[in-house]
């Protein structure tokens, strides 16, 4: 007989001894965080100080990082961005030894829990800032809160009652038609309706089902997956330990990259933890029940992102999509009924259990429901990772959320769904984000990558650079993938060199139709979006190109007159000084001047230029 | 069935047909390159695109991906799938390098068809091609990524039916090419399956060598000459010779659905060998001179009658060939008894096993001989026993395959040796038996069956004879499943899965294979299996079948035609005097009165005690493939007159006085029969080399030399006069051969019924092998796939492909004699010695050597004599 299962957290979180937490998600590891925790340490025994030295995911605001919070019992917690292992000894002396907050560093403060803790004056709440202010923080509420590698921090913040709740309370079918109330669609990109795939799982007889969980994240400038398992991977093993019930499933598997190292440390121990606790495994939580999740690393292909390539990746077979019928849930991991989720859709899960179906769809629009997590990155003053709720406009998130355009420049258009999808010009700034909107406007939600360009970004040059991602990743089993994007890159290519021709435009369009139509898989069908949108909403630019031979935003290297445009220059010299031939005279009074006859064209003075006034 | 509409036809197909399957088989045409009948559905080439209208819901779907529903309306060309398939198409001649003019595919190339089907003109884009060196680094294939489409058909082949997998995809995107892993040079089983079934030029035939154009060949189906599957294959040739082989295009015909192996794709090259005999040739002073067909034949002529007058007729042997025709052996035996006035002829393979014809005589009998080997893609268990698939009938492999991908089929070997099986099989069990011990294995299976009531027992013994001496038979301390498990080394376990997957399988074949019928205690293990299969097949409705795999392509045709002592054609016993004035009356002759004297023993036994004075050899080699080497060489030494009918000057024919030249299989007309009794038919397609001619032909020339009629003009009135003599054939008609065979079991069934089974009493014997100090190891023989013989070892690709034969070691025992892979090793045994180099390797087991003995300038048989051979070996230089 099995040990009962102990089902209480072990401790609590609110500390009676000082708490310094750092955020070491991979974006606080890039900036620095190791640095800094090994300071923090080494200043605590300095200054004779205690205090617990607690690890944390990240909590969104990745262009602050390092971020580091300190929270003195009784007090709201701090939180202090940029930090640099030479501040430590600052704040650790004023703050955790005088109980002073450094108000030079710290941005805001969030009150623990809710529970009655004394606030400083003068120091904004977390989630009003202005970056947060417009977020809706659902799926990500533990994410830079709790400690991922503890699972009693979950615990206490909630986690795995929903497990319990339909477990003990609730059928599988329950629990579909709980979740195919709640509108929820899935979150990799397509927006398929959840409910209605688990119950196409369910409905299926077999020895063995699989449950997957698609974390091939990989979309450049998509980080959305990554940051939740390693903020909070309990949430996602808990939303596919009740699909699985809810399908029936025998046994898990969660796909995910090998690039993401610390999110497969955390999941693994996640998973030890959750083994240990009986919320996994055998007999979970001593009912009938029982599912184990296998963490499968991906080598790296885009493709694998797939749903059936991903399927042959963990049979151990090369990643290549394969034509459907059957679709995966009659026939999918191993020829069985195989379900499978995205990372976000599964940590969806616990919430819509726990709230239910009706607080939920209360959430987004009419066909949209709940939030999205996306990841802002680009030209944009607050970087990072937002959670907002369905049908939020572009300019709430770009503006509001994200601050606008850095260093004054003017915003031109924000590309949307990674290589697959595309670019929204300025005009679509009110149009709200739903899966539909997007999709009439010619991008897509993808997985939720969402970057910002401004008006020095060529369109052109844009276009080229997420086809070129494609032509490389895909995994060439059929002509339209495989030689129609690089013939369009080819295309692309020729333009951005000035030697396209007007009769291009019109083949690109068709081809971008003729590839959509004729490829296999949805890497195909989607790698010419970012070509047609930009088609669509900036063919000017592209004309540009052919007819004048010029970039308008001077980005083309080929296309470089090296000409300096007076009314920019700001006669700094700066070019003059780094130009290696002397081809550039000029001085503070006059503008500069390049000399066609010496210069190179190695193109330094534009790289160098801070004000444009080079093309 | 369900109902569509394509293209306005009404068609039926059965459930789970996909659209391009229904399109095809109903005569209309969709494009598409990736889609391959035999083969899994793969849907990357993206040409196939149609408009399915369902629900009043028009869509474009892939045909080879979409199964049809009933009411479906498909539209093969709108202008919309025109224009998208065009689409794909100019994509892919954007990359496809267009060097068509060099090309040997050019003319038979798929992408060339889809090209002018779609009147594509040229195209909005500069091309955008790989750059990739040719891969040639064997001699019998080549591949061109540059003209690759990848439609992975070769992918699947390899993986699907030749069970090998041995080449995938590399890399990504647009550099994605075919290739092997880590680009390690080809080495996989050269069925050439991938060239078969390539749409474009990418996989190209070696052996052709751009010396035709596929416009120019002539294309003859006929049947494969190597083993006895009697694959389907087509000759193509050009100026009356032959370029190059490749596989029947439709699938439907013949046995193999296309699938050939390393011999019959590629092992041509001896037809138009310049060592083939150009004309007749008579020894004199000790050489073989040439001489004119006249002379050749008045000496040979002249010779036997002497010695017939001398000696009598039977002091003349005659050998017929396994791998001439049955018209060519019919009419051997018939010269040897009616002419020459001998029974002493005989065939290698009846004097390698003797029983096997009576074995398999019985199992026709009782009813549990295969009729088809089609019938084993529909198998549930195939019970392989000491037969090594892979390497002596590798297309049945592919048959096997394909049970194991539509049922699921289970795999059971049983062999001594470790033999290859490469397949995706999942429930594959292996019972590696000590050699010797086969029959415990067998019979402990049987007791399994009894003990555990697998099958209705009652009903077995109502149906049958002997059951119960069978099962007090069976209630011997030896035949004991624990005790027989430590004996033969294979887990309890193994052999009660064993029996219970034969005797539950819904369908099941039992594959017997050469290891058991040659194997000294071969009649034993036969009795036992059939015993096994009777027990389970009267116990639960007839579904075990019992395939005898031989050797040669015509190794049961010359039994059936009779070249052996026992029989006459058709099996019917000589002793019988009814059956001579049978055939006496059929011949218009008198057999000799002393036609049966001197019967006893082989015919080389009979020549070594001079009782035999003379030979005449058909189409074989017996100093090399009469197991007994010393006794062969003996008897041939002692001969005073040998006649050698080949094609090559075989180690036999250059012992011979006179040397015929014979017409290879391509140059005649005949029929073969394989190892399920299919007669299949040949159809010349280049006429005679040289001199040559049709073996019958010169049998016909030699008996009207010694004054008699042998009145026939083709090959077809021989077959006419075996439908009539030989009971087993009759009804077989030339013309109905022509696409289809004659299975003359199945001829057989329908007129008769199944005797009532009478068990063989278990035999208890266990044949131990005897160690012997002196020679440790024993010697264990058998197949090749690369090499059979006379044909292969005058191919050219064939020996550059494969020059060498290895003796195999086992990997421990190698060690122990610090014997490596390359090392020169002397084979010794009481018998001789052979020089070799050393193959370490898991296949063979502890205790034993193997050297095939399908290399024939490898004289295996000078090691050999009668029983097991022991050896030992050493290191040499």
């Amino acid at each position: 007989m099995a040990k009962k299962k102990s089902l209480t957290a072990k401790k609590k979180v609110t500390p009676k001894r000082p708490m310094i937490i750092v955020g070491m998600g991979t974006c606080g590891l890039g900036a620095g965080a190791k640095a800094v925790l090994e300071s923090i340490e080494k200043e605590l025994k300095k200054q004779k100080q205690t205090a617990d030295v607690i690890s944390t995911g990240c909590i969104g605001l990745c262009s602050h990082e390092v971020l580091v919070d300190v929270a003195m019992p009784d007090y709201s917690r701090v939180t202090y961005s940029k930090v640099k292992p030479d501040i430590i000894p600052q704040i650790i002396e004023e703050h955790v030894g005088k109980g002073n907050v450094v108000k030079k560093y710290a941005i805001s403060q969030m009150p623990l829990n809710g529970r009655g803790v004394k606030q400083y004056r003068d120091l904004p709440l977390f989630d009003e800032l202005d970056q947060n202010k417009n977020q809706v923080k659902v799926v990500t509420k533990n994410c830079g809160i709790i400690n991922p590698e503890d699972i009693d921090e979950y615990i206490m913040s909630g986690g795995y009652k929903a497990l319990e709740k339909i477990l003990t309370k609730m059928t599988p079918k329950d629990v579909i038609t709980e979740i195919g109330k709640s509108g929820l669609r899935g979150r990799g990109g397509g927006g398929f309706d959840t409910g209605w795939k688990w119950e196409s799982t369910a409905k299926y007889v077999a020895d063995q089902k699989y449950i997957i969980c698609n974390a091939d994240e990989g979309d450049p400038g998509a980080f959305m997956d990554r940051s939740l398992m390693e903020g909070d991977p309990h949430a996602l093993l808990e939303g596919m330990v009740i699909g699985g019930y809810a399908t029936g499933s025998t046994s898990g598997y969660i796909y995910i990259r090998a690039e993401y190292p610390l999110a497969i440390e955390r999941l693994k121990i996640a998973i030890r933890q959750a083994k240990e606790r009986g919320y996994l495994g055998k007999n979970i939580l001593n009912t009938k029940y029982s599912l184990d999740i296998i963490i499968k690393e991906g080598a790296g292909a885009f493709v694998c992102g797939e749903s059936t390539a991903l399927q042959f990746s963990i049979e151990g077979k090369r990643g290549m999509p394969r034509t459907r019928p059957p679709q995966s849930v009659e026939a999918g991991l191993w020829d069985k009924p195989t379900c499978l989720n995205n990372v976000e859709t599964f940590a969806n899960v616990p919430i819509i259990i726990n709230q239910g179906a009706a607080w939920y769809s209360k959430i987004g629009t009419e066909k949209s429901k709940g939030t999205k997590i996306f990841a802002l990155t680009g030209n944009i003053k607050h970087a990072g990772l937002i959670e907002v709720p369905m049908g939020i406009t572009v300019r709430e998130i770009v503006f509001d959320i994200g601050g606008g355009v850095p260093k004054k420049k003017k915003f031109k258009a924000v590309q949307i769904g990674g290589p697959s999808g595309g670019c929204l010009p300025e005009s679509y700034l009110d149009s709200p984000i739903d899966y539909e909107s997007l999709k009439s406007a010619g991008a897509m939600m993808g997985s939720g990558s969402l970057v910002v360009v401004d008006e020095t970004t060529c369109m052109v040059d844009m276009a080229r650079f997420f086809l070129d991602f494609c032509t490389s990743e895909s995994c060439g089993k059929c002509p339209p993938c495989r030689v129609g994007t690089v013939l369009m890159l080819d295309i692309l290519n020729r333009i951005t060199q000035g030697e396209g021709k007007e009769e291009d435009l019109d083949v690109l369009e068709k081809m971008s139709d003729e590839v959509r139509t004729m490829s296999l898989c949805g890497l195909g069908q989607s790698a010419p979006n970012p070509v047609k949108s930009t088609l669509r909403y900036f063919r000017d630019e592209y004309m540009a190109h052919i007819r004048d031979k010029e970039c308008p935003t001077a980005s083309c290297v080929a296309l470089h007159k090296y000409t300096v445009i007076p009314d920019n220059c700001t006669k700094c010299t700066l070019c003059i000084r780094n130009c290696p031939v002397d081809a550039i005279s000029g001085s503070r009074e006059e503008v500069a001047f390049i000399d066609k006859e010496k210069c190179i064209e190695c193109n330094l003075c534009y790289d160098k230029c801070n004000f444009m006034a080079i093309k | 069935m369900i109902n569509i509409t394509i293209d306005n036809k009404i068609v039926s197909v059965p459930k789970g047909t996909n659209i391009f399957k229904a399109a095809k088989d109903n005569g209309i045409y969709i494009p598409g390159l990736c889609y391959h009948p035999k083969l899994t559905q793969y849907g990357g080439c993206r040409l196939c695109m149609v408009e399915v209208t369902e629900r009043g819901r028009a869509r474009h779907r892939f045909s080879c991906a979409q199964p049809v529903a009933e009411g479906m309306i498909v539209k093969t060309k709108t202008p919309e799938t025109q224009k998208y398939t065009k689409s794909v198409m100019e994509y892919l001649l954007a990359h496809h390098p267009l060097d068509c003019p060099t090309c040997d595919k050019s003319g038979e190339c798929g992408l060339q068809e889809v090209t002018h089907d779609l009147k594509l003109q040229t195209g909005r884009f500069k091309s955008v091609r790989l750059d990739q060196p040719m891969k040639r680094d064997n001699p019998l294939l080549e591949y061109n990524s540059n003209r690759c489409i990848l439609c992975s058909r070769c992918v699947k082949v390899c993986k699907e039916i030749a069970g090998v997998a041995a080449i995938d995809y590399q890399h990504r995107g647009f550099k994605t090419v075919i290739g092997t892993a880590f680009d390690k040079p080809l080495d996989c089983s050269f069925c050439g399956g991938c060239v078969s079934v390539c749409p474009t030029g990418s996989w190209q035939d070696r052996t052709l060598k751009f010396r035709a154009r596929p416009w120019e060949l002539k294309k003859t189906p006929t049947i494969c000459s190597y083993c006895a599957i009697g694959c389907s294959l087509v000759v193509n040739s050009k100026n009356n010779e032959v370029m190059r082989i490749t596989a029947e295009e439709n699938l439907e015909l013949g046995v193999n659905e296309g699938n050939l192996c390393v011999k019959g794709k590629f092992g041509h090259e001896f037809i138009n060998s310049d060592k083939r005999i150009q004309t007749p040739l008579i020894k004199k002073n000790g050489k073989l001179r040439p001489a004119s067909w006249e002379d050749a034949l008045e000496h040979i002529a002249k010779k036997f009658s002497k010695i017939i007058n001398d000696h009598g007729g039977s002091a003349i042997g005659g050998i017929g060939s396994e791998k001439c025709t049955n018209e060519d052996n019919y009419l051997f035996q018939k010269f040897c008894r009616a002419v020459l006035g001998t029974n002493n002829i005989d065939n290698i393979s009846n004097m390698k096993s003797p029983s096997l014809n009576r074995l398999i005589n019985n199992a026709v009998v009782y009813g549990m001989a295969s009729t088809s080997l089609e019938g084993i893609e529909n198998a549930d268990t195939v019970f392989f026993v000491g037969a090594d698939i892979s390497e002596a009938h590798p297309v049945l492999g592919s048959m096997v395959r394909k049970a194991i991908r539509f049922n699921k089929a289970k795999v059971i070997i049983a062999n001594t040796r470790n033999v290859e099986f490469g397949s995706e099989a999942r429930n594959l069990l292996r019972l590696n038996y000590k050699l010797g011990t086969q029959t415990a294995l067998i019979n402990a299976m049987i007791k399994v069956v009894v003990d555990e009531k697998l099958v209705d027992l009652k009903k077995v013994a109502d149906k049958t004879e002997n059951f119960n001496e069978l099962c007090s038979s069976l209630n011997t301390s030896e035949i004991d499943i624990k005790k027989i498990s430590g004996t033969t080394n294979i887990p309890e376990d193994s052999i009660r899965a064993a029996a219970s997957s034969i005797a539950k399988a819904g369908n099941c074949y039992v594959i017997c294979g050469k290891d058991i019928q040659e194997d000294p205690s071969g009649e034993e293990t036969i009795e036992a299996l059939m015993n096994l299969c009777a027990l389970i097949n009267k116990g639960d409705n007839d579904k075990v079948s019992i395939v005898f795999s031989r050797e040669n392509n015509n190794s049961q045709g010359v039994n059936d035609m009779g070249v052996v002592p026992g029989f006459l054609p058709g099996y019917l016993d000589i002793e019988d005097q009814e059956n001579r004035d049978a055939i006496e009356e059929l011949w218009d002759v008198k057999l000799s009165a002393d036609l049966l004297a001197n019967n006893s023993g082989d015919i080389f036994d009979l020549a070594v005690k001079k009782k035999i004075k003379a030979f005449y050899v058909m189409g074989e080699n017996p100093i090399v493939n009469y197991p007994n080497g010393k006794k062969v060489n003996e008897a041939f030494k002692k001969a005073e007159f040998v006649v050698v009918q080949d094609s090559f000057l075989t180690e036999t024919a250059q012992l011979a006085d006179v040397v015929l030249p014979s017409s290879t299989y391509v140059e005649k007309g005949g029929t073969f029969t394989n190892m399920v009794m299919t007669v299949q038919r040949l159809h010349k397609a280049i006429s005679q080399v040289g001199d040559s001619k049709p073996d019958w032909q010169i049998i016909c020339n030699l008996a009207e030399k010694m004054g008699h009629e042998f009145e026939y003009t083709t090959s077809k009135d021989i077959v006419d006069e075996i439908g009539v003599s030989v009971p087993i054939y009759e009804g077989i008609e030339v013309n109905r051969l022509r696409r289809k065979g004659f299975h003359w079991i199945l001829s057989l069934y329908y007129k008769t019924k199944a005797a009532v089974y009478r068990f063989e009493v278990a035999s208890k014997k266990t044949n131990a092998i005897t160690s012997n100090k002196k020679y440790p190891f024993i010697l264990l023989t058998g197949s090749s796939l690369r090499h059979q013989g006379t044909y292969s070892r005058n191919s050219e690709s064939l020996i550059s492909l494969a020059s060498e034969c290895f003796v195999e070691i086992n990997r421990k025992d190698a060690k122990k004699a610090d014997i490596v892979n390359g090392d020169n090793i002397k084979i010794e045994s009481a018998q001789g010695k052979l020089k070799l180099k050393a193959k370490t390797t898991g296949r063979v087991p502890e205790g034993a050597v193997f050297i095939s003995e399908n290399y024939e300038w490898v004289p295996v048989n000078t090691l050999r004599g009668n029983g097991y051979t022991n050896v030992k070996i050493s290191k040499t230089k």
